[in-house]
């Protein structure tokens, strides 16, 4: 069975700096594959890519079989692939409810003459995109829901910021989720019960994740296989322990360190 | 807390000498003569001299508002306030005692070298047609009293400010817009010697008294209103019910008092109300495009031009000017213009894609510009006319039971306009709550996020620019039935700058707001035949008042609002519950 996501050979250079050199990687489907590496070392990059925000120099990225390359980022989220941002991107002055109505519009066809005249299939759908973006507000139980939904999403706290991002890309309806950094800005408890849900994705929606996380307490609960990257090449994939205990995945943390130091 | 002394007089001085610039700039520019004989209360009370006032009354409201400091509220107390305002009055008036005594120093004759405003007219205007000395002391006193006023009116509770603000104004408005009114009442066949004085012009002390209590009351009930529908929304949103009155219901008066408006208010002013639906049609079309997509167009002339020449092409009979004159009835034509505007604003929009912010601004102030060279040009002569334009535009006729209708006419105009402009609002108000309009902000709000979340930025941003090119076009269209002939001369970029000004005033993304922006833009000049000259100054002056003090305009889009008065309200996570006290952990410390 061919994987649902395969990255050949992919490649992004920022003028003379490589942020992606020659990188190969396959994730199957519903699997949780962790994406670590010192800071700089082209994760971000790798989203970016992959969703079509930059395009890449060489490489390939297929998904469920497709060359995804050169497509538009928003057809590349039709396609299925959906993300959230490292620094939170919202819609922040639309509410809550309509960030998450927003993710809906993919899978959804009212146009221009539907929406003025109101046909009775634009307000089916209507019905239909409000009912989801509710449900996958719902996935972070009330944090989001009731009086939550008609608040503009700039008054909220940091963490349920981070909490709309995921639930605007639930939204989407993806196949495959990225995370980058969700944990980030959350205080621990927050980021153990983000580790669970991170699980509950898979298990009640289905869905194949990738993940980038600096927390490795997070990285040890949620992977399934951890790949680390390093200048834009990986140095080691495999189980949390394995890569881990890695010399050279040890090697670019401290070193790294050691220079910035 | 109360401020320091210091700070309390430096903001007054401040604002004294802005007052006085103000002051001295309408006289130079002959504002205040051209006001002289417009007579707002009794006989005394000239708009001319309200004007004189206006600066130190405002600066001194504005002066004595409650500021936030650090944290901290700091309030003036009753007394502070009114010394504060009375020096901002002083100085106003001081400024303007400076300039007459340098004008009687210098001789007028010298000055009007310079200032060609400074008549002997105005110099009895400012001195209250007194003698020099007197009349001088006599506006300093005045200044100097309204200041106080004004600011005592400044510190006051909002629950008593907002009457009589509002009261204020009523009086204003009814005083300025006499002619307006006093048609009304007689077309009503209603008494209008108690409320407007025959030998003034002006309201009567007791027209005044009555349009001031009716102001107060209506502020008074509008609170009310608004406490009630608080609760209301309230107690729905527990019943998860719908409101009790359906809000289609306060249409029908509305719809009422619209459709009898041209009868009440005879031609002239039908005439302007006309003008205004015009440009609440531009300023509906711009909206989406600015208000609701949130893509600068700073050249939507070139679709009111468009929307003008296709309609006087297509529906010239005889030769107008142009080799084509297929001669289509107007209702006929519409479509086609729409259709054609369509074109019109993909070809803009199409280039334009990549472009955001100013960049895309300076574009479409080009394109604007290219459409007003395009029409000049000798290239399209034989279709546009050229420099001399199109002529003998016929005006769309109608037979009602042998009865002829001309829609040329002011009042059949102020229908046609009416019907378009209800269309138009019809279409930005269902756009606005649909998955179009949800996709249009959100591209606003951040074009990158919306393009990752699957919203195609170039469908939707040319689907923009085609519904603001469609709507805008309809304005040019009313526009060439009105005036029957089209020059290039008429489509210049001020036409731009008027529309963004109406929803800038309005609200931006605010339909209601745009129907405000153009009757204050359009409508007020257009009664007041005397603001004509100071258009574009009032429009400057309006546009920097509204941007420092209530950006989000006058009528808001309540987005907006929470956008330019964003607060940052923290809610939960960081407060709720003690975090465990386990750290987290990086990769160097997981291996040590
Ligand atoms: N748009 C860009 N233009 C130029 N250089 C870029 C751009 N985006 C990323 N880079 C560079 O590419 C390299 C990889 O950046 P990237 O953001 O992918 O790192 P990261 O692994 O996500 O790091 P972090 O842990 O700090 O988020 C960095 O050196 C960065 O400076
Ligand atoms: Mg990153």
């Amino acid at each position: 069975m061919t994987p649902l996501l395969e990255i050949a050979g992919l490649t992004k250079r920022f003028g003379g700096l490589a942020a992606l050199d020659g990188l190969d990687l396959a994730v199957a489907e519903g699997e949780i594959v962790s994406v670590i590496g010192p800071n700089g070392a082209g994760k971000t990059t790798l989203f970016n890519t992959m969703t079509g925000l930059y395009g890449p120099d060489q490489g390939d990225v297929r998904f469920e079989g497709q060359s995804v390359v050169g497509l538009k980022p928003n057809q590349i989220t039709r396609l299925g692939i959906s993300r959230t941002f490292q620094t939170v991107h919202l819609f922040p002055n639309m509410t809550v409810l309509e960030n998450a109505m927003v993710g809906q519009h993919c899978r959804g066809r009212a146009g221009l003459v539907s929406s003025v005249l109101r046909l009775p299939a634009q307000r089916n759908e209507e019905e239909r995109i409000r009912d989801r973006a509710r449900d996958c507000l719902s996935f972070f139980g009330g944090r989001l829901s009731g009086y939550r939904h008609d608040q503009p999403a700039f008054t909220l706290s940091y963490a349920n910021r981070r909490r709309l991002e995921i639930s605007r890309a639930l939204a989407t309806e993806p196949k495959l989720l990225l995370l980058d950094e969700p944990t980030a800005g959350m205080n621990p408890k927050e980021t153990l019960e983000l580790t669970d849900q991170i699980w509950r994705l898979r298990k009640d929606r289905g869905l194949t994740i990738l993940v980038i996380e600096h927390d490795m307490r997070v990285v040890k609960g949620v992977s399934d296989r951890v790949v680390a990257l390093d200048y834009g090449k990986k140095i080691a994939e495999g189980t949390y322990e394995e890569v881990a205990h890695n010399e050279r995945v040890i090697e670019a943390y401290l070193g790294r360190k050691a220079a910035a130091g | 807390m109360t401020m320091a002394r210091s700070e309390l007089r430096r903001r007054a001085v401040r604002a004294g000498l802005l007052a006085a610039v103000a002051i001295v700039y309408l006289c130079l520019v002959g504002m205040v003569q051209a006001f002289s004989t417009r007579n707002i209360v009794g006989g005394n009370l000239p708009l001319s001299r309200i004007l004189l006032l206006l600066p130190s009354a405002v600066a001194a409201s504005l002066a004595v508002r409650p500021r936030v400091r650090g944290g901290v509220t700091m309030e003036l107390n009753m007394g502070e306030a009114a010394g504060a305002g009375a020096s901002i009055g002083l100085i106003a008036g001081a400024a303007v005692a400076v300039g007459i005594g340098i004008v009687n120093l210098i001789g007028q004759e010298a000055v009007r070298g310079v200032f060609n405003a400074v008549t002997s007219a105005l110099m009895l205007t400012l001195t209250l047609q007194r003698s020099t000395v007197v009349g001088t002391a006599i506006l300093v006193a005045l200044s100097t009293a309204t200041g106080a006023l004004f600011a005592l009116a400044g510190v006051l509770a909002p629950r008593l400010r907002r009457p009589i603000v509002t009261g204020l104004t009523v009086v204003l408005l009814m005083g300025m817009l006499q002619s307006v009114v006093r048609v009304m009442l007689v077309q009503l066949g209603l008494a209008t010697q108690w409320l407007y004085s025959v030998t003034f012009g002006g309201l009567t002390y007791l027209g005044a008294v009555a349009s001031f209590a009716a102001g107060m009351a209506a502020a008074r009930l509008w609170a009310l209103r608004r406490e009630a529908a608080a609760a209301d929304a309230a107690e729905r949103a527990e019943a998860g019910g719908r409101p009790r009155i359906p809000r289609a219901m306060l249409l029908v008066p509305v719809g009422f008092v619209l459709l009898a408006l041209p009868a009440l208010l005879g031609t002239f002013l039908s005439a302007v109300l006309g003008q205004v639906g015009i440009f609440v049609l531009m300023g509906l079309g711009l909206n989406i495009v600015v208000g609701y997509a949130g893509l600068l167009d700073l050249g939507y002339v070139a679709f009111f031009a468009v929307g003008a020449y296709a309609t006087g092409v297509l529906t010239a009979a005889v030769n107008s000017g142009s080799s084509l004159h297929p001669g289509l009835p107007f209702l006929l034509a519409v479509p086609i213009v729409v259709l054609i505007a369509v074109a019109a604003g993909l070809l803009i929009g199409g280039p334009v894609l990549r472009l955001r912010g100013d960049y895309l601004a300076i574009v479409t102030l080009g394109f604007g510009e290219i459409a007003r060279v395009l029409v000049t040009s000798d290239w399209l002569k034989s279709f546009l006319g050229g420099a001399q334009g199109l002529i003998a535009i016929p005006a769309p006729t109608m037979s009602v039971g042998g009865l002829h209708i001309d829609f040329r006419n002011p009042q059949p105009f102020y229908y046609l306009a009416l019907g378009f402009c209800l269309l138009a609002a019809f279409v930005s108000w269902r756009l606005a709550n649909s998955r179009v309009g949800r996709a249009w902000n959100a591209m606003r709000e951040d074009e990158q996020v919306a393009e990752a979340m699957g919203v195609s930025t170039v469908r939707y941003k040319l689907l923009a620019f085609a519904c603001g090119a469609a709507i805008g076009s309809l304005g040019g269209a009313l526009f060439a039935v009105q005036i029957g002939s089209l020059a290039p001369s008429s489509f210049v970029f001020f036409i731009s700058i008027q529309s963004l000004a109406i929803i800038i005033l309005g609200g931006m993304g605010s339909i209601p707001g745009v129907i405000v922006g153009a009757l204050v833009l359009v409508g007020l000049p257009g009664f007041l035949t005397e603001f004509a000259e100071y258009q574009p100054l009032i429009y400057g002056a309006v546009l920097v008042a509204i941007m420092l003090y209530r950006p989000e305009g006058l009528i808001p889009n309540v987005r907006r609002t929470r956008e330019l008065h964003e607060e940052e309200v923290e809610q939960d996570a960081w407060l709720e519950g003690v975090p465990e006290p386990a750290p987290s952990m990086t990769l160097g410390e997981a291996v040590e």
